[in-house]
């Protein structure tokens, strides 16, 4: 009794601070959704639920959710695709290794809105590399129009989004594969374990914790990302390439209809709170394990 | 120990209080949008130049990318934190108004410092009969051309009706390969503005007795104008891939033949592309001979919660006197908004500029009505499905007419 009020006391200021983070800002949201609001944050009368209706109602909304799904598991499904073979690759021992580990993190020391505005430069019609790397190869005769279009302009975005996180995923691995004891991979061999075995019955195994944590800790940050979208198309045209958080920042400041934003944001805070419960899960598994 | 770190840790705050209360006597905080790489330090340096006049008053410029400039200003609105002078689009006016955020100048513009200004910008700032806000940057747009492509496609001058540019522009696109003859913005800020041009050289307009005129005749007129451009290869493809910026640099890399913008253009055609031959005109007419050109003009505010508004006011009548506003525009390429200033030579004499102040009487200004940001949205969402062919048009510009008139009914 007495070793658990010590514990709980010295954990009560920094769980303190953090509620105070967390959850004070999390009540203004609540009171702002459920408001009528002025663009300056005005709140005018109560109006229950109306925000969300509104928002479930417009199907541009309905539209950026289902879109936030599909750029959440495309980006982190692609960013794990890559990484693994990368991350093998990396704890191989090879001459220049320290040199090629360096220049897969390169692109996590560039700002994200960096990034993605280089990426808006490249992606140009008319004067962009992209096009003109591709008619030097003789791949394409005319120039693609790679942001008119949602069709093209979205799998480019994942595209990006997983270039952009690559970095941070292949150092989650890496620090998983350092783990694994070389014993298991000789005994393997002595056994007659090819590499494809090895990599499926010792390497995945052993990997899978560090994956999870990988793919949640991911999704938060992918969900959320704001930079890639806005600065290579803002959602547009005609916001066939909006995410939730494109949506957001609009209504919220293009158009001063901060309760509504509000509640967005509030639904996004409810998606993401189901995948953090998961995390907590996953990280408290392993640690029984 | 602990004790005394508790003691410093107060006395810290303390001193930052202090100091804090000191800065606020006498500073008056000016949130600035940029315009330009020059913008910054231009405000910076008329701040010096007030300061050495006005001993005991101090002027903090906080400069803001244009683009962030509605973001900071609501969320400092929210907080109560906002500067005590901001630039602001004069299209918000009325929303800022409305809520009784700013404070009216009447107070302090007398009738001679009223005639420094050129009326027809001084007037989108006024409302009910109050001065609101002065007119910190103006412009109006017209048709930019390429000399050479015109020479070169056989064609003696800018056209004056749009059957005449439509001709042009064949001719552009038989005999000049590579180069396309009109420049068309279809992606960010003003897509729908690009729109209006056409829009009200069919005799449209974008809001008529408080009714959207998007499902009008003219307008469908107008978008199928675009469109049969689009369609015939006579605009540069995929339209909505291209902001506001990114067709000016088509233009000034000389891959189109056209592009309706601002004054500014000039200023960044003489330093980046300085060979380029190029001419400005009017905006071609319509069949009626109707034509409009779009006239913008931004306020700097001074808000109703400032503590320092005599201190303010007087650098707002520094910035507004002769000398500031000629150095100021013609480091931004807008057009002088002060009487004395227009007759400078730099403007008087500048052949560009000239047909921008001649197009002036028939500017039309953004509509004063709440909730325009989100009209112009409408809008543009529509023009983007037209341009990239999603859908036919009378039918999607009339949804989005309806979409406007609810808009416009609520507020």
């Amino acid at each position: 009794m007495g070793r658990r009020a010590t514990a709980y006391c010295l954990i009560l200021p920094s769980f303190l601070l953090a509620a105070f983070i967390v959850l004070w800002p999390l009540k203004e949201i609540i009171n702002l959704a459920l408001h009528d609001v002025n663009r300056f944050g005005l709140l005018r009368a109560f109006s229950g639920l109306a925000n969300f209706r509104t928002l479930f109602a417009d199907p541009d909304f309905l539209a950026a959710l289902w879109r936030t799904l599909v750029w959440t598991a495309g980006v982190v499904g692609g960013t794990l695709a890559v990484s693994v073979p990368v991350a093998l690759m990396l704890n191989g021992d090879f001459y220049g290794r320290g040199a090629a580990r360096v220049i897969v993190m390169l692109p996590w020391a560039v700002s994200l809105t960096m990034t993605a505005i280089v990426w808006r430069w490249a992606l140009s019609g008319e004067s962009g590399m992209l096009n003109s790397g591709l008619r030097g190869l003789g791949l394409i005769d005319g120039n693609i129009q790679w942001l008119a279009e949602a069709s093209t302009a979205f799998p480019m975005q994942i595209l990006i989004g997983i270039e952009a996180s690559i970095p941070f995923t292949t150092t989650i691995l890496l620090g998983g594969l350092s783990s694994v004891p070389d014993e298991l991979y000789d005994a393997a061999a002595i056994e007659g374990a090819g590499a494809w075995d090895q990599f499926r019955f010792i390497t995945l195994p052993l990997l899978r914790p560090f994956i999870n944590i990988a793919v949640v800790l991911n999704t938060i940050y992918v969900f959320n990302s704001f930079p890639i979208i806005w600065a290579t198309t803002q959602g547009g045209p005609a916001n066939s390439t909006d995410i939730l958080v494109t949506y957001l920042y609009k209504a919220g400041f293009r158009l001063g209809k901060l309760g509504e934003a509000a509640a967005v944001s509030l639904i996004m805070f409810g998606v993401l709170l189901v995948f953090t419960l998961i995390y907590v899960r996953l990280a408290m598994r392993e640690e029984a394990a | 120990m602990k004790q005394s770190g508790v003691k410093a840790l107060l006395l810290a705050c303390a001193g930052l209080l202090a100091l804090s209360g000191t800065a606020d006597a006498g500073t008056v905080r000016v949130t600035i949008a940029e315009y330009s790489k020059g913008t910054g330090p231009y405000f910076n340096e008329a701040a010096q130049a007030f300061e050495a006049a006005n001993p005991g008053t101090k002027i903090q410029i906080e400069v803001v990318p244009w683009d962030n400039l509605q973001q900071k200003l609501t969320t400092d609105i929210s907080a109560g934190a906002n500067a005590d002078l901001s630039i602001i689009g004069t299209r918000w006016l009325l929303d800022y108004v409305s809520q009784g955020i700013i404070t009216p100048l009447d107070a302090h513009v007398t009738p001679d410092f009223k005639g420094r200004f050129i009326d027809t910008f001084l007037k989108p700032s006024v409302m009910d009969g109050k001065v609101y806000g002065l007119p910190i940057a103006a412009s109006a747009r017209a048709l930019y051309y390429n000399k050479d492509v015109f020479a070169k496609a056989g064609l003696s001058g800018p056209p004056g009706t749009w059957a005449e540019f439509t001709a042009g522009a064949e001719k552009i696109k038989a005999s000049v390969p590579g180069v396309f003859a009109f420049g068309l913005q279809g992606k960010e800020i003003e897509t729908d503005v690009y729109f209006y041009y056409a829009l009200w050289s069919q005799g449209g307009e974008i809001v008529q007795g408080g009714k959207s005129g998007l499902g009008s005749a003219a307008a469908v007129a107008a978008a199928k104008l675009y469109r049969s451009y689009i369609n015939g290869g006579l605009t540069q493809p995929g339209v909505t891939s291209y902001s506001r910026e990114d067709v000016q640099n088509l233009f000034k890399q000389g891959k189109v033949a056209t592009v309706i913008t601002a004054p500014f253009l000039s200023s960044q055609i003489k330093n980046e592309a300085p060979n380029l031959q190029y001419g400005v005109a009017a905006i071609p007419a319509g069949p009626g001979g109707a034509r409009g050109t779009y006239g913008v003009t931004d306020s700097i505010v001074l808000f109703e919660n400032s503590k320092v508004k005599e201190e303010a006011w007087k650098f707002l009548d520094f910035l507004f006197t002769t000398d500031q506003r000629t150095k100021f525009d013609k480091i931004e390429g807008f057009l002088p908004v002060n009487v004395k200033e227009a007759s400078d030579p730099y403007f008087a004499d500048n052949a560009d500029l000239k047909v921008f102040t001649s197009l002036l009487p028939g500017a039309r200004f953004a509509p004063v009505i709440a909730g325009w940001e989100e009209v112009a949205t409408v809008t543009s969402n529509a023009l983007q499905t037209v341009y990239l062919g999603r859908a036919e048009i009378e039918p999607t510009l009339r949804d989005a007419a309806a979409k406007a008139d609810e808009i416009l009914a609520k507020k």
